[in-house]
């Protein structure tokens, strides 16, 4: 009995130094109160408000009050809130946008000191998804949530054409959607007769729209090329480049296992309806695919490209935006406290009930993930690449969607489509880099 | 008395002009008073937006930059030099633009003006049909813009099912074919904006005498010669009022391109406003959209004196006649 009592305070006393330590990097200074910017509006926003009340009962000297409003309103205002001196304390912004607010001046570096004073470890998140809002060698932001593009499978599908394993490789992709294909009347691609203008199942989706290119992107960046260059002017012509989304397109035109001009739309019917095995697309859909009863799995996306595994992600990033002169210190301090807490494991895993990834590693091993199908992608959560880095997003992405629904739909060689879109890109970012001089 | 009502005529309006000026002449400011609260919004809404806007189309203008410098006429003149991808969009989205107004407005204007003729007949479910033809007016664009994205989808549309399913025709990709992609987007619009038109040539009939078809009748007038000659002339005051609305509501293309082909494919369908959007909120290039919108509304203007000329030629021919 005694004996018990006393090894239950050893460990209250040792649970108490854990949270002792834990405070030391916390801030503790005098009351204040923070204002939080997101665009968190749908289902994720009672989950976002959960965690917010969670934290000021935890942290009597910190309020936090939070304010939601779509992300487009969000990116049309922060620039007249920071140049008025009146931005929130902490805006959330995700990866399509980030570079081009950092690169104009809108958001603040955080210091490596800053973020280790506050207990923020760049290890603990998944390395690209962090230095999403990494540029010219300062970090902006601290990643809280996370999408990629992943590639659905229908298992019912599968067995029926015989396919046994979930290709990974480019060789295992091709002929895993070819035993995947068949026209009406019930031919095989290469057989006689073989009627490609008929398919009745085949092997992958493929789409014009730019959910679609990013399927083009995975396979640019698994090949080794990138979207833009060192300079950051666009490069996505690159010999790597034209070779990976070469064999994107010959999966449409040479080896029939795609269909041609399809739309987003057209291939998620497909995928419900059982007529597809592989779907690439946004892991949104996978609430969707449960919710029909659809017998699925979720892999990454196979590795197209001869370098790396790579796939598209969005993320969404925790900053603090630039504040006038003698912004209160205190606020600095306790937005950070604030962004660690978010952004921390037990956080995290709340936060994934959204449909978000995990952002870092510790959650993805969470024994909660392992009968749910998108756990099949978590191994490699390391690879995911968001379209960010440079401040010019829609001059590049703009020309490279166009480049692809050009490329895919045979109107364009290959070849000829990127080059178009490269230097259309060239000469569009040629005068944005006027602006940021 | 007959006599005398002119007299008094031409005594009596001076006098009151008289009275009533020198009743009001200690408050000459009363007038702009009254219009001072319509003046306050109208500087604050449009003055006050539209000169920003002059100053920043001249100006290298980001909010958070903190040098704006003068750069005079460059973001105009990119609109002219065939090198700069402003001049190339810019210029193709005009000419989608007039095309659609081009292609539209007739459409627009010859089926309301059927559908009004055969609506106002005593058909049966006359009021039905009526209402029918109005409702899609009242949704969103992007309602209406989705909906006849699937019609026209590539693959899956109702077009493509019945000509795969009734006739065995092999799919057309309407919403990727240069020019095709009109289709859904004319269609569309015509189906989602009839009705308003319609209403309006609806009511302009029932406001003409049956007592000219009868005589017609009675003259032996085929119903042609009784549309040439009687419809058409008596609804000419709507037909042209109907004419200038149109167009201009065709100029502004925006949520249809916008929602049903995204602009594509290879900007064909982009209009002019979906272009200054995307050169403002995708690129940031808020000068060179700004540039853009007064060269475009300079036309818009030019285009809108020369519909005034017309319309006043007309409104004093209708006086003589």
């Amino acid at each position: 009995m005694n004996r018990t009592l006393s090894v239950t305070a050893l460990l209250l006393a040792a649970g108490l130094g854990g949270v002792a330590a834990a405070q030391t990097s916390t801030y503790r200074g005098p009351k204040v109160t923070l204002t939080y910017l997101h665009g968190f509006t749908g289902a994720d926003r009672p989950v976002m408000e959960r965690l917010i009340a969670q934290f000021n009962a935890a942290h009597p000297n910190i309020e936090v009050r939070a304010q939601a409003q779509p992300w487009g309103t969000t990116w049309q205002q922060l620039p007249s809130l920071v140049a008025s001196g009146r931005a929130p304390d902490i805006v959330v912004i995700n990866e399509d946008q980030i570079t081009n607010f950092i690169a104009r001046g809108a958001v603040s570096p955080l210091s490596d000191a800053e973020l280790r004073a506050a207990g923020i470890q760049k290890s603990r998140f998944y390395g690209p998804l962090f230095k999403t809002a990494d540029y010219e060698g300062k970090s902006y932001g601290v990643p809280i949530s996370s999408v990629a593009y992943v590639m659905f499978y229908n298992k019912d599908l599968m067995k029926k054409a015989g396919v046994t394993k979930v290709p990974t490789t480019r060789a295992e992709l091709l002929a895993a959607a070819r035993t995947c294909t068949t026209d009406r009347a019930g031919r095989k691609p290469g057989q006689a007769g073989f009627d490609p203008k008929n398919l009745d199942t085949w092997g992958i989706s493929l789409y014009n729209n730019w959910v679609g290119a990013r399927m083009a992107y995975a396979a640019i960046l698994q090949n080794g090329g990138s979207l833009v260059d060192k300079n950051l002017n666009a490069s996505f012509n690159s010999p790597q480049a034209v070779e990976a989304v070469q064999f994107l397109v010959d999966l449409v035109q040479k080896h029939n296992v795609a269909r041609p001009n399809s739309t987003e739309e057209a291939e998620l019917a497909a995928f419900s309806q059982g007529k597809v095995c592989f779907f690439p697309s946004g892991q949104w859909y996978l609430d969707r695919f449960e919710s029909q009863k659809l017998n699925f799995g979720v892999a990454f996306v196979p590795r197209i490209g001869s370098k790396q595994d790579a796939a598209w992600g969005g993320s969404s990033h925790m900053t603090l935006p630039r504040q006038r002169a003698g912004y209160d210190p205190n606020k600095r301090q306790a937005a950070l406290t604030f962004i660690n807490w978010m952004t921390s494991p037990a956080q995290n895993l709340t936060w994934t009930e959204t449909g978000s990834l995990p952002v870092m590693p510790a959650v993805a091993q969470n024994k909660a993930f392992e009968s749910r199908p998108i756990a099949g992608v978590f191994e490699k959560l390391d690879n995911i690449y968001a379209t960010s880095g440079f401040p010019w997003g829609g001059q590049v992405l703009g020309p490279f969607d166009n480049a692809w629904a050009n490329a895919y739909s045979g109107k364009m060689s290959v070849k000829a489509a990127l080059d178009a879109g490269v230097n259309e890109a060239n000469k569009q970012i040629a005068q944005a880099r006027k602006t940021f001089q | 008395m007959s006599l005398s009502v002119p007299g008094q005529e031409g005594t009596r309006p001076p006098l009151t002009r008289r009275r009533r000026r020198g009743k009001r002449e200690g408050h000459p400011l009363s007038p702009y008073l009254y219009l001072l609260p319509f003046m306050a919004l109208f500087a604050v809404f449009v003055v006050y937006p539209v000169g920003y806007g002059l100053w920043v189309s001249l100006h290298r203008w980001d909010l958070l930059a903190e040098t704006r410098p003068f750069v005079g006429l460059e973001y105009y003149r990119n609109l002219f030099d065939p090198e700069t991808p402003q001049s190339q969009f810019f210029w193709n989205s005009m000419k989608n633009t007039g095309f659609f107004t081009l292609v539209s407005v007739p459409l627009l204007i010859g089926t309301a003006l059927g559908l009004a003729l055969l609506l106002h007949r005593p058909i049966f479910g006359r009021a039905l049909f009526r209402s029918v033809f109005f409702l899609p007016g009242i949704l969103t664009v992007s309602v209406m813009g989705i909906l006849w994205r699937w019609m026209f989808d590539n693959q899956i549309g109702l077009v493509n099912a019945v000509r795969s399913d009734l006739f065995g025709l092999p799919p057309v990709p309407f919403l990727s074919s240069e020019g095709l992609a009109w289709v859904p987007v004319i269609v569309g619009t015509v189906w989602w904006t009839i009705g308003f038109n319609m209403t309006l040539y609806l009511a302009a009939l029932g406001n003409i005498s049956p007592s000219y078809y009868e005589a017609a009748d009675i003259d032996g007038a085929t119903s042609w010669a009784k549309f040439r000659f009687i419809t058409w002339p008596l609804l000419g005051p709507v037909t042209l009022f109907v004419f200038v609305t149109t167009v201009l509501a065709s100029f502004q293309l925006f949520g249809q391109t916008l929602v049903i082909t995204g602009g594509g494919p290879n900007r064909t369908t982009q209009s002019v406003m979906q272009y200054i959007t995307e050169e403002a909120f995708a690129n940031n290039q808020f000068s060179s959209a700004s540039a853009m919108a007064f060269l475009f509304g300079l036309a818009m203007l030019v285009f809108t004196y020369l519909q005034f000329r017309i319309m006043a030629r007309d409104a004093r021919g209708g006086e003589e006649g």
